[in-house]
């Protein structure tokens, strides 16, 4: 049961593109040299004659989506949908297959190359539990990132939302929908960064056809060996019994079966 | 009443020791698959199990320590007993078409359908003579050996995954996840049928039996590996 959604209400209008929040996010969460959890991406200004060339920034990071096909790519549910809104991963059950990665169609997500495993924002959850707000918001000079649980209508997040609702736009790849938990006040640009989500072919392949076939193969196993039971209680006994005790034809040794010579005869003690 | 011996002592802990292995980790690998799209019993089984061990962390820790137990159960029956591990082998993957066909046929449908179906389908419910194991144990016998196999080397690129491979060779990783579940899955399917054969069907008594003993009584020879009971009582007669 979903108790709160968290989630980051942004003004990207405000962000100077200082990446401070960048920064202090790699100094709080220790991401190797290359990777990061969060992002500024830039719009390209128009240089054409007559227009007025400008640039806007616009933060970022993973969208605590509301329908995550990162969830749906990993096998062990070490990508989970908190009831906080907030999409987490265990790290001590993820084993790295890297499902994930291709599933996010904001690229929000890497392979940690020192851990091994999936990789992303969490928002801070040691900083919260020390009562801070995450890295990047307390960080941000301008306040253009605004973080807090939406469901509560005293946060921060639900009342700017609540101000903004006629006109808050999400960044949302047509193909892969995720109904983003990111909100951006007034317009926000760029906004064809996304990419499809991409489901590993593996995983398809598991969930399409493995599966089927797999629970096919049970239940009919389980069938088969139900039908044997109740034939063996009704009748009392196995009925194929008797005839299994063939009185076929004496076929002689010395055919295809090789002897086996861990298999030595005994004579009975008794 | 004169016994017919058909495991060693090794053979006899190595199935044993396989099948605990077994148990465990399907118990515990059924509970570390959670994906809406799979689930195979549900989504409360693998919150249970993982709320008992403390986290999906720790489940996926003891799968891993009883696989790699598992695996060097394998190798150190095979350093003991290399000639019954051959010998399983070779009994196993040597089927015979003409004679094991129609066997496994025959005694599908004699123990599913009955004898009356297998007559109206115009087939004898005489089942032809088998060797050391029926169609049926080789049948699973090949099941569980190359589907142990399959578990074992998808198991490990698993296991190593967080320790060796690195971002670009997770492709392997992600095929070894889905290959693992295959494999466990028609091994298990399997599995099931063995069960019932071996430790339910009052057929198979004295054959479950010699799974604790290691030897058969010569009734149950003759009439269950006819082809091996005459090629243990030939060599018998040659050595007295």
């Amino acid at each position: 049961m979903r108790k709160a959604q968290y989630a980051m209400v942004i003004d990207s209008a405000k962000c100077i593109d200082c990446k401070a929040c960048v920064v202090s996010c790699k100094v709080a969460n220790g991401t190797p040299e290359g990777f990061s959890r969060n992002w500024i991406k830039a719009s390209e200004p128009d240089f054409a004659a007559g227009a007025k060339p400008r640039t806007h920034f616009q933060p970022g990071a993973c969208m605590h989506c509301e329908a995550p096909i990162c969830v749906d790519a990993c096998p062990t549910g070490a990508t989970y949908k908190n009831a906080d809104g907030i999409v987490m991963i265990d790290e001590t059950l993820c084993i790295g297959c890297g499902n994930c990665i291709p599933a996010c169609p904001y690229g929000a997500r890497f392979r940690n190359p020192q851990k091994r495993t999936a990789d992303k924002c969490n928002y801070c959850p040691e900083r919260r539990a020390a009562g801070l707000l995450p890295a990047c918001v307390d960080t941000c000079p301008t306040k253009a990132r605004v973080f807090g649980d939406i469901m509560n209508p005293e946060s921060d997040a639900a009342r700017l939302l609540e101000q903004h609702k006629d006109h808050v736009v999400q960044v949302i790849n047509q193909k892969s929908n995720t109904a983003p938990h990111m909100y951006y006040l007034a317009s926000t640009a760029p906004v064809d960064w996304t990419h499809e989500a991409v489901m590993p072919a593996s995983m398809a392949t598991m969930t399409g056809v493995v599966d089927p076939v797999v629970k096919t193969l049970v239940g009919l196993s389980g069938l088969g060996v139900l039908v044997m039971l109740g034939r063996q209680l009704l009748s009392g006994h196995d009925s194929s019994h008797d005839s299994s005790h063939d009185s076929g034809p004496d076929v002689h040794t010395g055919s295809d079966v090789q002897a086996g010579q861990a298999h030595k005869q005994q004579t009975d003690k008794e | 009443m004169r016994m017919y011996k058909r495991h060693d002592r090794s053979d006899i802990f190595i199935h044993w020791f396989n099948a605990v292995c077994w148990f465990l980790l399907l118990v515990t690998g059924v509970g570390l698959i959670h994906n809406p799209a799979l689930n195979p019993f549900g989504d409360a089984f693998p919150q249970v199990l993982r709320g008992m061990v403390g986290g999906g962390g720790n489940l996926l820790l003891v799968h891993e320590i009883i696989g790699v137990a598992w695996i060097f159960g394998f190798v150190g029956y095979i350093l003991v007993n290399p000639r019954g591990a051959a010998c399983f082998l070779r009994e196993v993957f040597a089927v015979s078409p003409d004679r094991d066909m129609p066997w496994m046929f025959r005694k599908l449908v004699l123990m599913t359908l009955g004898e009356k179906a297998l007559k109206a389908m115009g087939q004898p419910s005489a089942l032809l003579p088998q060797g050391y194991y029926n169609m049926g144990q080789k049948g699973f016998g090949q099941v569980s050996v190359i589907g142990g196999i399959v578990i074992a080397v998808t198991g490990v690129i698993m296991l190593l995954s967080d320790v060796y491979f690195t971002a670009d060779a997770t492709v392997a990783v992600s095929w070894a996840v889905t290959l693992h579940y295959l494999a466990v899955g028609v091994v298990f399917a399997g599995l099931l049928v063995h069960i019932y054969m071996a430790a339910i069907s009052p057929d198979e008594r004295p054959g479950f039996r010699s799974m604790f003993t290691g030897s058969v009584p010569e009734e149950y020879a003759k009439h269950h590996h006819r082809l091996w009971y005459e090629r243990e009582k030939a060599r018998a007669a040659d050595g007295e």
